[in-house]
């Protein structure tokens, strides 16, 4: 197990009173927190002076780290052989647990160790996990394996590391940034508690053509400036295959065209929409015989597209 | 080890949980709760004030709460659901933003 200094983490001296090191860590935070800091290594900084403040704020674990001894930052150390017994935390592993997991054990806010050491039930805590999907899988639905590790404790406060692997079937329809619940497979409840559940946070990783807006997908449609003016049917990809869509004469740039129920499936069964928008796309070069016919079209027709800024 | 099958479900399955269920579930006050009922950033789905239920959608509100709190170090529940309110207001801005930005 590696020692971490966790006075030296917040800047504190290993005397330092509870209201300074709450002020301390306050400085920190604000400098640091994931969600307002511009600094490059914000997260891993903040989780770091967030696991010496969880240990330092509470008196029964700023007891026990103390009572480690100090070591150097970094370097391996073991606990005292009768640290645990001491300090109601059981037996524990070294090999497969770290500082941090060491004193999550112990009593504090949320009922850890000391609950543990009663006979009340206690629920198993609640696990989160990110899940990256295609945009395929997202709109289909997918079955993916997952790899969790968790520390868990027994009813006399020992920890260890618990790998899980798990099989979890994602519905289709779920889009980015959305939460799902897998019931009962967070950590084990304690003396009939209920297990805690599993979060997954969903990233949905961009689709070149498709771009998801609440349930609804919006694709780009470029057509051909005769394609607009005369009217044609074309072939558009949408997540479920081709179809062809009739393009009305007359069509201008920006016009949307919905395609009912192709959007993303919805929970209870019904589906978003396709919206394809119009854009329309000229060539980029013409021989001499289009040039011709183009400028014919030029001098035949009186249409001014920029009347209204006259 | 053995393999695990498990389906995930969306948050607003029609699931509810008993007020007492969400303070157990987050690691919230109940004060701290009715606090963010107050402010609007928690919404109970039936129920009258200690007799509220919340969909599960709540447990993810209330445990970002939880932990705000707890990396903020906030002493008062005012404070937490204003900052409750800022975050959720960032998180909708955000994805606006990533409706908005071109496609690769």
């Amino acid at each position: 197990m590696k020692y971490k200094d966790y006075y030296a983490v917040l800047g504190v001296p290993r005397d330092a009173d509870a209201a300074a090191i709450k002020t301390a860590y306050r400085k920190l935070a604000r400098k640091f927190h994931p969600d307002v800091s511009k600094e490059a290594d914000a997260e891993e900084r903040f989780k770091e002076v967030a696991e010496a403040y969880e240990t330092l704020k509470d008196a029964e674990k700023r007891a026990a780290y103390d009572q480690l001894g100090q070591h150097a930052a970094g370097s391996d150390f073991r606990p005292p052989p009768d640290w645990g017994q001491s300090h109601g935390a059981g037996q524990f592993s070294f090999d497969d647990i770290d500082l941090a997991d060491l004193f999550a054990g112990l009593s504090g806010r949320g009922g850890g160790g000391g609950a543990r050491r009663g006979d009340r039930p206690i629920p198993g805590g609640d696990y989160e996990a990110a899940v990256h999907l295609t945009f395929e899988q997202a709109f289909e639905g997918a079955e993916l394996e997952l790899d969790l590790a968790a520390v868990e404790y027994d009813e006399q406060g020992n920890a260890r590391r618990v790998p899980h692997r798990m099989r979890v079937r994602v519905p289709k329809g779920v889009t980015d940034g959305q939460k799902l619940r897998v019931p009962g497979k967070g950590g084990k409840g304690l003396r009939g508690g209920r297990d805690g559940d599993l979060y997954l946070d969903i990233t949905v990783a961009a689709h070149p053509l498709f771009r998801v807006d609440g349930m609804d997908i919006h694709v780009d449609l470029p057509v051909a400036p005769w394609e607009a003016v005369l009217g044609s049917s074309v072939e558009i990809p949408t997540p479920a295959g081709r179809v062809t869509l009739k393009v009305p004469a007359g069509t201008r740039a920006g016009q949307k065209m919905r395609l009912g129920g192709r959007g993303m499936a919805r929970p209870d069964g019904s589906k978003g929409d396709l919206y394809a928008q119009v854009e329309i796309v000229v060539p980029t070069s013409v021989d001499e015989r289009q040039r011709k016919l183009y400028e014919q079209i030029r001098d035949a027709t009186t249409f001014d597209p920029r009347a209204h800024l006259a | 080890m053995t393999l695990e099958f498990a389906e995930a479900h969306f948050l607003d399955d029609g699931t509810t949980v008993t007020m007492t269920e969400l303070v157990e579930r987050s690691g919230l006050t109940p004060a701290e709760l009715e606090g963010l009922v107050e402010c609007g950033a928690l919404a109970p789905a039936a129920g009258a004030a200690r007799a509220w239920v919340f969909s599960l959608r709540c447990i993810v509100v209330a445990r970002t709460a939880r932990r705000l709190r707890e990396e903020l170090a906030l002493d008062d529940s005012h404070s937490l659901a204003v900052v409750l309110r800022l975050t959720q207001r960032i998180d909708a801005l955000e994805d606006e933003l990533r409706g908005l930005r071109p496609r690769p």
